[in-house]
């Protein structure tokens, strides 16, 4: 076991501790992988966790199985949303730091005492967190992800968030000290665009980390008496710093994975320093206002501060995230344009290396995300619409669509990429490991669409174990959705075994999986290589296909926001 | 051609723009304009905004304030009530609604006061003939909020509490009647 574990820390490193990775031909140390490695496994850990809690939920919503009652399903609940929503995810985006950091800029990673001291910071908070959801009882209740005060959350649970989030910001300083490290000492070279990237996201992370600081301290000192009254209100703008601030870090990091993963396995090229590095600068600006997004139905906040927030002022981030719906593609088509991959309108689409499940995952990712995730965000976030939207089952779609859709299975293309170009394993099954996103993407959009439609057309409500075949003491439940919530169960179930074969895969992989030789590229690297050499400059490159792809995705927006419209036009009078 | 993995050489930030990518940015940033400026119109020219006066309020004190209003209200054969003016209060609570069931009349505007006695709630509200129209709204137990509505179809609307408050929220329901004038 110890020999197992060791082996898959060790790897063909030159006296420095450098090797170079035969896929993507970047110097990469030791210290820097072995990092990646901990923080990805971890993540991995997490995803167990919070994907057995997904039965357990998905199957109590599911009135028909009715799995657990409703004295177990709060318990339930809080345990998948922390493990997934939370500690996959942010396990996976420090290791992302730090492949975006030291690994693409070729250095050691700095501070490795404090990069371990953070991973054992974040694990103590993360095993708390899991600890005081599972005992909470007799006058308190379980947190869900937010510990809604006045609820009598346990006190263990609020210390336990705070020593996560200080963990997750311990883990982030070698990466900013690497960054230091190349501006003050290094040369005066721009960053490339993926540590650009890293770096936005980094800043983004530490803004919403603070929210979340203040946020549960606030519940902190009020469980334990130094305050006497909590404002409620007060609370939820706080809290949702962190809690949509965090889906944010995942937003810019998924954009900056599918950056890097759409260049070494499809061979995508940058079409514009220029516009895709603003477009990152919108972000840092104005995408944590999209926090006012839970805050639409709220009574306690002014409308102009709904209006400029909810609009991540006048959708300048929005905006940013149509900027990199253009650009990535766009990097795809042209790169693969100029080394005579595929003709006519999509051909360099169609010649794609569709087998490969990183770049499958990583293009289902932007499709899913773009489509479904991203344009309901807007929607719901309008004031208006979002009266129709707000605790309903559709707002779970929407963040399924953008969170267990896009950012996870944009995640699953990295881990499969890791395995083989970090951990040097080939795959136990490569049919299986191409069926996965396939599997994973189909079931889950499924299913997400699925939960849209329950809570819009049927307002079917989040956060509740039984209202569609029965609403106890009432003699009212929602029966009519009940043939909607049992396609969305088959497809739940679905996308949970695609969950479950990821995993096999991927441990199987590391375990049994045949040792990748020095120079071995397990057939990753696209065709012509990384980039191609000469031709026309890459802004004169047609990029039809993308255009189109996009003029397409507009129009689903616009019929999209016209359809909500109308749906809520049909309302009586509400309102000043 | 640059990947990015590498630093960007030379004056990079005045390399031109695909023409393509040029048009792309245009109808993006129009569009996001467009959409602000609907919904920012709307808040003056539409009739469904949540948008109404707001009080800072003490649980208890609100409590009270929806107690004095049930007792000054008639009842109808069924013990439902009927408001005595324009303002109908609901007081949400572990595990039911005050002030509901409530009978209303149609096409009449009211001030519905929203409140809660002891932790957050959701007032999601449906007409039992029209699933999808729904709306749904947050209650703090600090907050009184005043939202007028007019309801324009007689029907049975049921009220279902949609935000996670305690053991027993799955049970949280309410119903409001609105009867032809």
């Amino acid at each position: 076991m110890v020999a197992t574990l060791s082996q898959l820390f060790d790897n063909d490193y030159d006296e420095e501790g450098f090797r170079t990775c035969s896929v993507t031909g970047l110097e990469i140390h030791r210290t820097a992988e072995n990092h990646v490695k901990l923080f990805g496994l971890t993540a991995v850990v997490a995803m167990v966790v919070g994907g057995i809690f997904a039965i357990t939920v998905a199957m109590t919503r599911w009135e028909l199985i009715g799995l657990i009652g409703e004295a177990n399903y709060y318990r339930h609940l809080s345990m998948h949303a922390w493990n997934l929503l939370i500690f996959w995810l942010v396990f996976m985006e420090i290791a992302i730091l730090y492949v975006g950091g030291p690994m693409v800029l070729g250095r050691r990673l700095p501070l490795t005492k404090v990069a371990k001291a953070g991973w054992v910071t974040m694990v103590a908070g993360a095993l708390g967190i899991n600890y005081f959801i599972w005992t909470a009882s007799g006058a308190e209740v379980a947190p869900l992800l937010t510990a809604y005060v006045p609820l009598n959350i346990p006190t263990g649970f609020f210390a336990s968030a705070i020593v996560f989030l200080v963990g997750a910001t311990i883990a982030a300083v070698p990466f900013l000290a690497t960054i230091w490290k190349e501006k003050r000492w290094g040369t005066d070279d721009t960053l490339p665009l993926v540590t650009f990237g890293a770096f936005i996201t980094s800043i983004i992370a530490v803004q919403a980390i603070l929210g979340g600081i203040a946020a549960f301290s606030y519940g902190l000192v009020w469980k334990v008496g130094i305050i006497e009254t909590i404002n409620s209100g007060a609370y939820r703008t706080l809290f949702w710093t962190i809690g949509h601030g965090s889906q944010q870090i995942n937003l810019l990091a998924m954009i900056t994975v599918w950056y890097f993963l759409t260049h070494v396995v499809g061979g995508a090229v940058v079409v514009s320093e220029k516009v895709s590095r603003s477009a990152f600068i919108l972000y840092l600006f104005f995408i944590n206002l999209g926090a006012a997004h839970h805050l639409m139905a709220d009574p306690a906040l002014g409308v102009g501060w709904k209006l400029f927030n909810t609009s991540y002022a006048f959708y300048g981030a929005a905006f940013a995230s149509m900027i990199h719906a253009f650009a990535i593609p766009a990097g795809l088509e042209a790169g693969r344009r100029q080394r005579g991959l595929g003709g006519g309108l999509f051909g360099w689409l169609t010649s794609a290396p569709w087998r490969n499940p990183v770049f499958s995952a990583t293009i289902f990712s932007i499709i899913l995300f773009g489509f479904v995730g991203g344009i309901t965000g807007v929607l719901m976030g309008q004031l208006q619409l979002n009266i129709t939207w707000h605790n309903t089952f559709a707002t779970v779609g929407h963040f399924h669509a953008t969170v267990a859709v896009g950012t996870t299975l944009a995640f699953m293309g990295l881990v499969f990429f890791v395995i083989q170009t970090m951990f040097r394993r080939d795959f136990v099954s490569g049919t299986l490991a191409s069926l996965v996103p396939y599997f994973y993407a189909g079931a889950m959009g499924i299913a997400t669409l699925a939960m849209i439609y329950l809570g819009i057309l049927y307002g079917v409500p989040r956060r509740t174990s039984s209202v569609v075949r029965n609403i106890p003491g009432a003699d009212f439940s929602i029966s009519a959705a009940a043939p909607l919530m049992s396609l969305f169960g088959v497809f739940a179930v679905l996308a949970i075994l695609a969950g479950v074969l990821f995993l096999l895969v991927a441990l199987g992989s590391l375990l049994f999986g045949a040792r990748l030789e020095r120079g071995d590229d397990a057939g990753l690297r696209p065709d012509g290589g990384l980039t191609p050499d000469g031709g026309k400059p890459v802004h004169a490159v047609d990029m039809r296909g993308t255009f189109a792809m996009c003029l397409i995705f507009m129009a689903t927006f616009v019929v999209l926001y016209v359809l909500n419209w109308f749906l809520l036009v049909q309302l009586w009078s509400i309102g000043a | 051609m640059p990947g990015p993995f590498d630093k960007p050489e030379g004056n990079w930030w005045d390399e031109p723009v695909n023409r393509r990518e040029g048009m792309w940015l245009g109808i993006a940033g129009v569009w996001s304009l467009a959409i602000f400026g609907w919904m920012s119109g709307f808040t003056r020219f539409g009739d469904q905004n949540p948008v109404g006066e707001t009080y800072e309020v003490d649980p208890s004190e609100y409590r009270e304030t929806v107690q004095a209003y049930i007792d000054e209200a008639d009842e109808n054969e069924e013990g439902h009530i009927i408001p005595p003016g324009d303002s109908v209060y609901i007081g949400a609570f572990r595990f039911n609604w005050d002030g509901l069931p409530v009978v209303l009349e149609a096409g009449q505007e009211y001030d519905i006061h929203l409140g809660a006695y002891d932790v957050q709630h959701g007032f999601s509200i449906r007409p039992e003939h029209s699933l999808s129209q729904q709306i749904n709204l947050q209650i703090l137990p600090d907050t009184e909020w005043v939202i007028p509505m007019s309801f324009d179809d007689p029907g049975t609307y049921h009220v279902i509490c949609n935000e996670f408050c305690g053991q027993g929220h799955n049970s949280m329901h309410g119903t409001l009647y609105v009867e032809e004038p």
